[in-house]
């Protein structure tokens, strides 16, 4: 298509386009209605609540302020239904992963849209601090979000900020809190020392027999080999476990290391102090804040400190001028020890997988504790040469605790925001309204590994440094008539945008450090540099007409059209679009009644796209999270290969030319109601079904290929979302309100191209949902040899299958769907506001039942096929003698498949999770009046205080695809805090 | 007022004009990619596509013991008798059952491969397909390149998925892909189909090939002929085997062999011994992935993990060279390591040395009956190793013997040659007591063979479970 001049026509968009505040129109209100006066920021502006047509939930103040959101699209969960949200891990200033309305995508980004005040958000949601934010409103479905186009289909998080008020005194404010954190739940429960090498004994005795010694033989093995197959002794005796598989009697114990206590941080601290100032004069208006946040997280070592500040100023310059400027900048230091993952440093695996056996510091081959020239004692990395105590067979050459010592891992980021809008009123009715927004968003990672102790010791330590620069300008220019006749309102929008982003990484490693020596100048080696820019560019037109008679009866359309730089000139441009209506039958005459005091049915259907391209090889960027492939058309030689001094450079991937964006249908039904004036009711049902998905379709492996990325496939996400809204008690001394809202989520897939594929622990395949496992079926033990089983089909010399086995061999176990998924039936929040005269009392509760999770973690706690990894305290129940019934297999120190996924390891994992409580207390006016103060309060608030879940020992909230990765621990926090206005 | 309306009106037409076109969605293009045309347009470049290969091939592919050729190598050096692993990294290749469908290991020795030969399939094609200026023995060292790496990684698999080729050549072989031209996956063939393709591979690089090269990971004619010598060992093809292991070190064993590097900690290419090797520099490392050196050096920082058999120990005389033996404090299956090996992140790993081919033409001439010229090159051998060497009296059987024992003393832990051995001749591996694990092998026992990975069986329409079969 002729994109110039499809640029022309909507040049002249601009012309009949138009915007509107819906404050202007209270005119014809009365203060009854009080609904029609809410106004909803909206795609490209607000709206009145009661002309909206779509699904669009607001996170007003009053849940931002009874929770600590360190970050702050935390308080989406529990609070928005149809939303899901894991906070996975303790490390503060990670955010939350957010999925609104399921999955629309199998490869490309699932993340919404983040809109911070109008402009498109790329920094880091931690910069943002909670008590800047007015609203947080979450657009759900095609009517509130089709304004954004190619970037709309996971939903848009719209981010408001606060401005003062006209004509309003300057109000000063200010609070400080102070609180402690741990870990929100339970770890699992690990052997000591001597029970682990007993144990370790009877898995070695195990294996001679299976191997066909007799027990006799066998036990004398175990004993002789016990320690030369841990290589470390934790005893005073040559070999603490007898003959009879019991420690001997009279062996003293040298040590017994709680690694959790060594890891873990029981006792974090928080502070947070904020100062805000707003006011208004009778043409312009201002918000100015700052604040100052502390908080230690779960991991030792671990912190987040953070300065904000912004300032929001609006100016009515003459009685058709209008003119705002927002800006603000962030600065943050997180101390990120590492939290998740496989790599011998990650804190928690080391919990899970080093046995109490293994000191934290160094002894000599008789056990005895060596100490450096100071007198101090030397963290034991477990890679001292040969000879026993020296050697530790378990991520030799770390150890945890010494790196929280010895290494540095810092993250600091620095955040600019800036935007500003100029708004003219050509003529009553008509505006235009330029807004530009920039964002200089900077990463700046830097680790250091020691120069004497763990992996980077061979080279004299080692300093890599990340410095990513992600920079966006933002420029939309937004015309925007209303016009009322009569019954008939009238509202348009012709809106011209354009997006652009750079992002800039530069990384770089030396090593050759002497001891003290932290910084890449001190090196003596420079070992790798690399950097590259990439750009992403979004240009647009769009617009928007909105009908309503006698704001009873509203109909809307809305139009974008997208050329996006990710795609090739033939396949960039698209066309999204959305209709909508509503019809408020409350206010016609037939309905007057007292019993429904408000009822609206809404409806909505368009079409939405994703071009969130992500790496296909699931390559991460500086900050851990996947990179976006900005590129995912161009089949090309990566460059960085070099071989010795020959440059180099090599084929990746295999891609498709003609890639383009993936598309979402969205239908959204719904309805509001209230009851007795007292009760509102919300119920909406959608259905999505995305097209033309970015699906990587494996390629065999022998093809050279794992995979290549097409448009291809259809996955559908459908359910019912509830919110109920109760004043049930509102007197003069006594108020008290609830909230409860939860959704019922469905996915399915609905086509794939070139049939099934596994993934992992899920098979997609055609009528399931991304979610469901496909594993092995556990069988049972064997009571007469202890050994695990699965189950496998039989099948005829055709190939058929005839029937069902068991075998001990699992790689001829077969793969079944068991009617469990990772996706949990029903999700939701409820929460419960009391206030009574001076104090207030505020709780949510977060839940969400019918989902599983495939805990891998405590399945290797329940083997010894590897000397010296921990075991769980559960290991009691274990095979022992034939005939034993058991859920646990026999210890064996040979290789086994015990642990392998199957159904054995799926758990339930069902929560209910007090997210938050406030208590609150305000002073009485007439004690802080003399004081210069216009109110005192004093309050408590405490997350995640209590949680109730159905599989002990990991936390809930781990990965939407149900799977573990030794995350550290989210944190119960609770503290103490007051806030003063002056 | 009016002059503000068209101020604002020019700026945000001036937008529309600057932006909303093709042009302005054109200009970002990818800083870190070479496209396809750029990479066969010039011989720089395609020098640069040779050489992005062969550093994937020394890369830190998926894990510790899944990274690179080291990694394949190693794996089978600890499949024997010779040395002992003890339960860490490595540690189920040695107790022979990492071989499951599911198994990294498996995956990794199937796809690794095939993905380089792959990228040489896309190497050869694009550089007969290169209007490049360069001269046509230019073109045809490209051209050798290519397919003797491809022959070189055909020939890993061949030794992987299958019996020997003794065994049975019509049993099925991994698939074939002789273009690039589809992503479909082939169906398995056959071993003799293979080994045809294998060697149809190294002819060509034979005939297109020079002695020239940029330094050892890069083939040449005499990497050539030695990969005949080995695959013509494996077919036990003797009067070619003879002359490729000839050719691959030019016949005269006293030139190709230098004692007093032996000891050098085996570390750098530029040994007079090497003939082939995955070159590392401490900025090009696979670091900790770098499969020999981090597992048996237990001199410096590294998994230590690995011990020698104290009867291996004891076959060599204390006067021999490669005697690079530690005591270790304890005297089970820990009694001895080597210093053979000498890691740090820059150490270059050998792939095929001289000494080798002389065995080869050794065994091949005793198979043709030429016993007394096998036993006078073996001993030239031994010769150069110990200067005390005294030619032995054996002849007939134990003297093949006596060349196999020579192989195990002069490559052990570089190739898995007591693995090779036991496989291509039909022999089983028999462990002595002092293992930590016992695991013997019987001749042609299903353990010698990995089984076809599952994600192969899954994603390839002409593949499907019973490929495993009795495996």
């Amino acid at each position: 298509m002729n994109v110039k001049l499809s640029v022309l026509s909507a040049g002249a968009l601009f012309f009949i386009g138009q915007f509107g505040f819906a404050q202007r129109t209270k005119n014809d209100t009365t203060t009854k209605e009080k609904k029609i006066e809410e106004v909803v920021v909206v795609a490209f502006g607000k709206q009145k609540r009661e002309a909206l047509v779509g699904a669009v939930s607001v996170i007003d103040k009053k849940v931002l302020e009874t929770q600590q959101l360190t970050s702050v699209t935390s308080a989406v969960q529990g609070s928005v239904p149809g939303v899901q949200v894991i906070t996975a891990g303790g490390q503060p200033g990670e955010n939350p992963s957010i999925k609104i309305r399921g999955t629309a995508s199998i490869n490309a980004s699932t993340n919404p849209l983040i809109i911070l005040d109008g402009v498109p958000y790329n920094g880091n949601i931690n910069s943002i601090s909670q008590d800047q934010v007015e609203s947080i409103n979450v657009l759900k479905d095609a009517s509130s979000t089709s304004l954004y186009g190619s970037r709309g289909a996971n939903g848009v998080i719209l981010i408001n900020t606060k401005k003062g008020k006209r004509n309003q005194k300057p109000r000063l404010e200010f609070s400080a809190q102070t609180g402690y954190s741990s870990p929100a739940v339970n770890m699992y429960k690990f052997v000591d020392a001597g029970k682990y090498l007993e144990l370790y004994w009877e898995a070695l005795r195990n294996t001679r027999v299976i191997a066909g010694d007799t027990p006799g033989v066998a036990a004398n093995y175990a004993t002789n080999n016990l320690i030369p197959n841990l290589n470390y002794n934790p005893y005073n005796v040559n070999n603490p476990v007898g003959t009879d598989g019991k420690l001997v009697s009279g062996a003293a114990q040298l040590w017994n290391t709680d690694w959790e206590r060594e890891i873990l941080n029981q006792a974090s601290v928080r502070n947070d102090y904020r100062l805000t100032l707003q006011g208004g004069s009778d043409n312009t208006t201002y918000f100015f804040s700052t604040d100052y946040l502390d908080q230690e997280g779960s991991i030792k070592s671990s912190y987040f400190k953070r300065f904000t500040t912004r300032l929001n100023l609006e100016s009515q310059i003459s009685s058709w001028l209008k003119a705002g400027v927002n800006t603000a900048f962030a600065v943050s230091s997180q101390n990120y020890p590492t939290q998740s993952g496989n790599s011998f440093t990650s804190a928690v695996q080391w919990i899970y997988n080093v046995a109490s056996i293994y000191p934290v510091y160094r002894h000599d081959e008789k056990g005895n504790m060596i100490f450096d020239n100071q007198g101090n004692p030397i963290y034991d990395y477990g890679a001292n040469g040969s000879g026993q105590n020296q050697n530790r067979p378990v991520f030799n050459n770390e150890n945890v605790p010494g790196v929280f010592f010895n290494n540095k891992i810092n993250n600091k980021r620095y955040d600019i925001n800036l935007s500003g809008y100029l708004e003219a009123e050509i003529f009553k009715g008509l505006k235009n309204r330029l807004q530009v927004g920039y964002q200089m968003y900077t990463f700046d990672g830097y680790q250091y590994n020691n120069s004497l102790y763990g992996a980077a010791a061979n080279v004299s330590g080692r300093v890599t440094t990340n410095r990513d620069i992600t920079q966006t300008i933002n420029v939309s220019n937004i015309l925007n008539y209303q016009k009322t006749l009569g019954d008939h309102n009238i509202n348009i929008d012709g809106i011209f945008e354009s997006y652009q982003l750079s992002y800039s990484p530069i990384s770089t490693q030396s090593t050759g450090f002497l001891p003290g020596v932290y910084y890449h100048s001190g090196s003596t080696k420079p070992e790798s540099v690399s950097g590259n820019l990439s750009e992403d560019r979004i240009v647009s037109v769009l617009g928007r007409v909105a009908y309503n008679y006698k704001n009873k009866y509203f109909v809307e359309g809305s139009y974008r059209k997208d050329g996006s730089s990710r795609f090739s000139a033939d396949t960039r441009w698209g066309d999204f679009y959305s209709i909508g209506g509503s019809w408020v039958a409350s206010r016609e005459s037939f309905f007057d009644n007292n019993i429904v005091t408000y009822l609206k049915f809404r409806g909505s259907y368009g079409e939405l796209g994703n071009n969130g391209t992500l790496s296909i090889d699931n390559v991460a960027n500086s900050e851990g999270i996947v990179s976006s492939e900005y590129f995912p058309y161009i089949n090309g030689y990566t460059t960085g290969y070099s071989n010795l001094d020959q440059a180099g450079i090599y084929l990746t991937n295999t891609r498709y030319p003609r890639l383009t964006w993936e598309t979402t249908s969205s239908l959204n039904v719904g309805a509001d109601l209230e009851l007795f004036k007292r009760v509102n009711l919300t119920v909406d049902y959608y259905k999505k079904a995305s097209v033309d998905l970015l699906y990587p379709k494996p390629l065999s492996p022998s093809v050279g290929f794992s995979q290549i990325l097409l448009n291809t496939g259809k996955i559908e996400n459908y359910g019912w979302e509830f919110g109920i809204n109760s004043t049930n008690v509102k007197n003069d001394n006594f108020t008290w309100t609830t909230n409860l809202n939860f959704s019922f989520d469905k996915n399915k897939i609905k086509e794939l191209q070139g049939g099934n594929f596994v993934s992992g622990t899920k098979r997609w395949e055609v009528g399931k949902s991304l979610y469901d496992f496909w594993i092995q079926e556990y069988a049972g033990v064997d009571p007469n040899d202890g050994y695990m089983m699965w189950y496998k089909d039989v099948k005829d010399v055709n190939g058929n299958i005839t029937g069902q086995t068991t075998t001990k061999v699992y790689a001829d176990a077969t793969r079944y769907y068991n009617d469990k998924s990772s996706l949990p039936d029903i999700q939701g929040g409820f929460s419960n506001y009391f206030k009574y005269k001076s104090f207030d009392l505020n709780f949510l509760f977060n839940f969400s039942f019918g989902a599983y999770i495939l805990d891998s973690q405590y399945a290797n706690l329940l083997v010894a096929d590897s000397p010296g990894r921990q075991i769980s305290a559960d290991i009691d129940g274990r095979w022992k003698n034939p005939g034993d019934i058991t859920d646990i297999p026999v210890l064996i120190s040979a290789q086994n498949d015990f642990s392998s996924t199957s159904s054995r390891w799926l758990f339930k994992n069902d929560y209910v999770r007090l997210k938050a409580l406030t208590l609150g207390y305000n002073i009485p006016r007439q004690y802080v009046d003399q004081f210069g103060l216009s109110d005192f309060r004093l309050y408590i608030q405490a997350d995640n205080l209590l949680t109730w879940q159905s599989h002990k020992g990991i936390d809930p909230e781990q990965s939407f695809a149900g799977t573990v990765n030794n995350r550290s621990y989210n944190l119960r926090t609770i503290s103490f805090g007051f806030k003063l206005g002056f | 007022m009016k002059r503000i309306i068209i101020l604002i009106g020019l700026v945000a037409s001036s937008f529309g004009m600057n932006s909303c076109s093709n042009e302005f969605l054109d200009e970002p293009q990818p800083t870190d990619l070479v496209n396809q045309e750029v990479a066969y347009a010039s011989k720089e470049a395609i020098n640069a596509v040779m050489a992005g290969i062969i550093r994937q091939s020394r890369a830190q592919y998926t894990n510790v013991d899944t990274a690179n050729l080291g990694s394949i190598f190693f794996t089978r050096s600890l499949k024997g008798n010779d040395l002992i692993q003890s339960n860490n990294w490595f540690g189920s290749d040695y107790e022979q059952t990492n071989r499951e469908p599911t198994y990294r290991r498996t995956l990794f020795t199937w796809k690794f491969p095939y993905e380089l030969a792959s990228r040489w399939t896309i190497f050869i094609e694009g550089v007969k397909a290169s209007k490049a200026d360069m001269t046509e023995s230019e073109r045809n060292a490209f051209l050798a390149q290519g397919y003797a790496y491809r022959a070189f990684l055909y020939f890993q698999l061949s030794l992987e998925f299958q019996q020997t080729y003794t065994y049975n050549p019509n049993a099925p072989a991994p698939p074939i892909y002789r273009d690039s031209s589809s992503l479909d996956g082939n169906p398995m063939s056959t071993m003799k189909e293979f080994y045809e393709f294998i060697l149809a591979d190294l002819q060509n690089a034979v005939d297109l090939g020079s002695y020239d090269r940029i330094d050892k990971s890069y083939m040449n004619k005499e990497v050539a002929y030695a990969l005949q010598a080995q695959v013509y060992q494996v077919m036990a093809n003797w009067p070619k085997a003879e002359i490729a292991a000839h050719n691959a070190y030019g016949g005269i064993a006293a030139d190709v062999l230098n004692a007093s590097q032996y000891t050098n900690g085996f570390n750098e290419m530029n040994n007079d011994e090497w003939l082939f090797a995955s070159p590392q520099s401490d900025e090009q490392s696979a670091y900790y992935y770098t499969a020999i050196f981090p597992f048996t050096d237990f001199t410096t920082t590294g998994y230590r993990t690995t011990y020698v058999n104290s009867n291996f120990v004891n076959l060599f005389s204390n006067t021999d060279v490669r005697k690079l033996f530690t005591k270790m404090p304890q005297n089970d299956w820990r009694s001895y390591t080597t210093t053979k090996f000498k890691f740090n992140f820059g150490s270059d790993v050998p792939l095929i040395r001289y000494p080798e081919m002389i065995l080869i033409e050794a065994e091949a001439m005793y198979n043709q009956g030429k016993v007394g010229d096998a036993h006078n090159l073996l001993y030239a051998l031994q010769k150069n190793r110990d200067a005390a060497a005294v030619k032995s009296s054996n002849s007939g059987a134990s003297l093949l013997e006596e060349i196999l024992v020579e192989r195990r003393k002069e490559l052990y832990g570089e190739n898995g040659v007591e693995w090779f051995d036991a496989k291509r001749l039909r022999r089983g591996i028999t462990r002595t007591s002092n293992h930590r694990i016992v695991v013997n092998l019987t001749p042609d026992d299903k353990r010698f063979v990995l089984k076809v990975p599952q994600a192969e069986i899954d994603a390839n329409p002409n593949i499907d479970e019973s490929v495993n079969n009795g495996k």
